[in-house]
């Protein structure tokens, strides 16, 4: 053997090498923690309108966000066994869901919708961009009474999953609010090491078209 | 120096392999989407039609919120959020063992090919020996 064949065969050896133990190392993408800045952008944006008026209790059936091209049917969400809030199933047609000892979109106080970033198998879920939301987009809530509640995100935050801010998200507040919540971060095993959660306020609303109810 | 370079390569070929092992334990069992300790299961009380009220548990919040006894079919006064959930919403549903398998299925084809590549070397060295190159 060559020193030439002796050189080329160690190279390729160590290529394959450098190939087998590189390939558990592409998944998890790490993620901004802490809460993140909201930062200025055109479409898809509307001012808080002070002082909006509440609406009346109805409960949400769909739930729009265009900035990042959500439009999912709601459907309701309770507790589970241990006192934590369910979340939508694992399904292909993934959907958001709202927490139902929450104030209705539009009522007063923090109405509270969760979807999945994603869905295992499946791929994406509902919520997938939910962390590219920045102040002053646009959200529409759609009402089993046809009513329309539209929100303006406030902020957006991203925070460790073990630090989850209960009273910001579910604390009494003074005027119509919305809260969105997925997970995000970093991928811990079967899950991630936080939660995304957008804050909104009722910038508007449409009444409901005659006939409907 | 032929078997130094065939010694390193056997070596390589078995440190690869031996890293292999926690992959494919973690592969070995059958894919879930839907992990079973960590995330709830849905309910199938989820629906978009309404329902009367189950019970649900009790419970209160660190002790900061009264405890509720029944399902409220509107939120009372004092709170806006009737029943503060406990934890962390759990809306991630990661391919979990699925990345595994395909960890472990990366790793496998690079141990694969560094045994070809071995086996080559070998099959190469044997013919030359023997032909005397």
């Amino acid at each position: 053997m060559t020193a030439f064949s002796r050189r080329a065969f160690t190279t390729a050896a160590l290529a394959s090498l450098l190939t087998a133990c590189g390939g558990q190392g592409t998944k998890g993408t790490a993620s901004d923690s802490g809460t993140s800045a909201p930062q200025p952008r055109s479409p898809h944006r509307t001012v808080p309108a002070a002082g909006a008026r509440p609406l009346a209790r109805s409960v949400p059936v769909r739930l729009q966000v265009p900035a990042i091209g959500v439009d999912t049917p709601v459907i309701r969400l309770g507790l589970a066994p241990d006192g934590t809030v369910r979340v939508p199933p694992v399904t292909a047609d993934d959907r958001a869901g709202w927490y139902r000892h929450s104030p209705t979109p539009g009522q007063t106080g923090p109405s509270v919708i969760l979807g999945h970033v994603t869905v295992g198998k499946y791929g994406d879920g509902v919520f997938r961009r939910l962390a590219e939301l920045h102040r002053g987009d646009r959200i529409v809530a759609r009402l089993e009474n046809g009513a329309a509640a539209e929100f303006a995100v406030t902020a957006v935050r991203t925070v460790p999953r073990t630090r989850f801010p209960a009273d910001d998200v579910y604390g009494n507040v003074d005027r119509p609010e919305l809260r969105l919540i997925t997970c995000g971060g970093a991928r811990t095993g079967d899950g991630y090491a936080d939660n995304v959660i957008v804050f909104a306020a009722l910038s508007g609303a449409e009444s409901p078209t005659p006939g409907e109810r | 120096m032929r078997r130094t370079v065939l010694t390193a390569l056997a070596l390589a070929g078995t440190a690869v392999l031996l890293g292999t092992g926690p992959a494919f334990a973690g592969g070995a069992t059958t894919p879930s989407p839907v992990p079973s300790a960590a995330a709830p299961t849905p309910g199938p009380a989820e629906s978009a039609v309404p329902s009367p009220a189950p019970a649900e548990p009790t419970r209160g919040q660190s002790g900061s919120r009264p405890a509720k006894s029944a399902e409220p079919t509107r939120a009372p006064a004092g709170d806006q959020v009737s029943v503060v959930p406990s934890g962390a919403p759990d809306t991630g549903v990661t391919e979990g063992s699925s990345d595994s398998g395909a960890g472990g299925t990366a790793v496998g084809a690079g141990a694969a090919a560094v045994l070809a590549l071995g086996g080559g070397t070998f099959v190469v060295v044997r013919r030359r020996r023997a032909t005397g190159a």
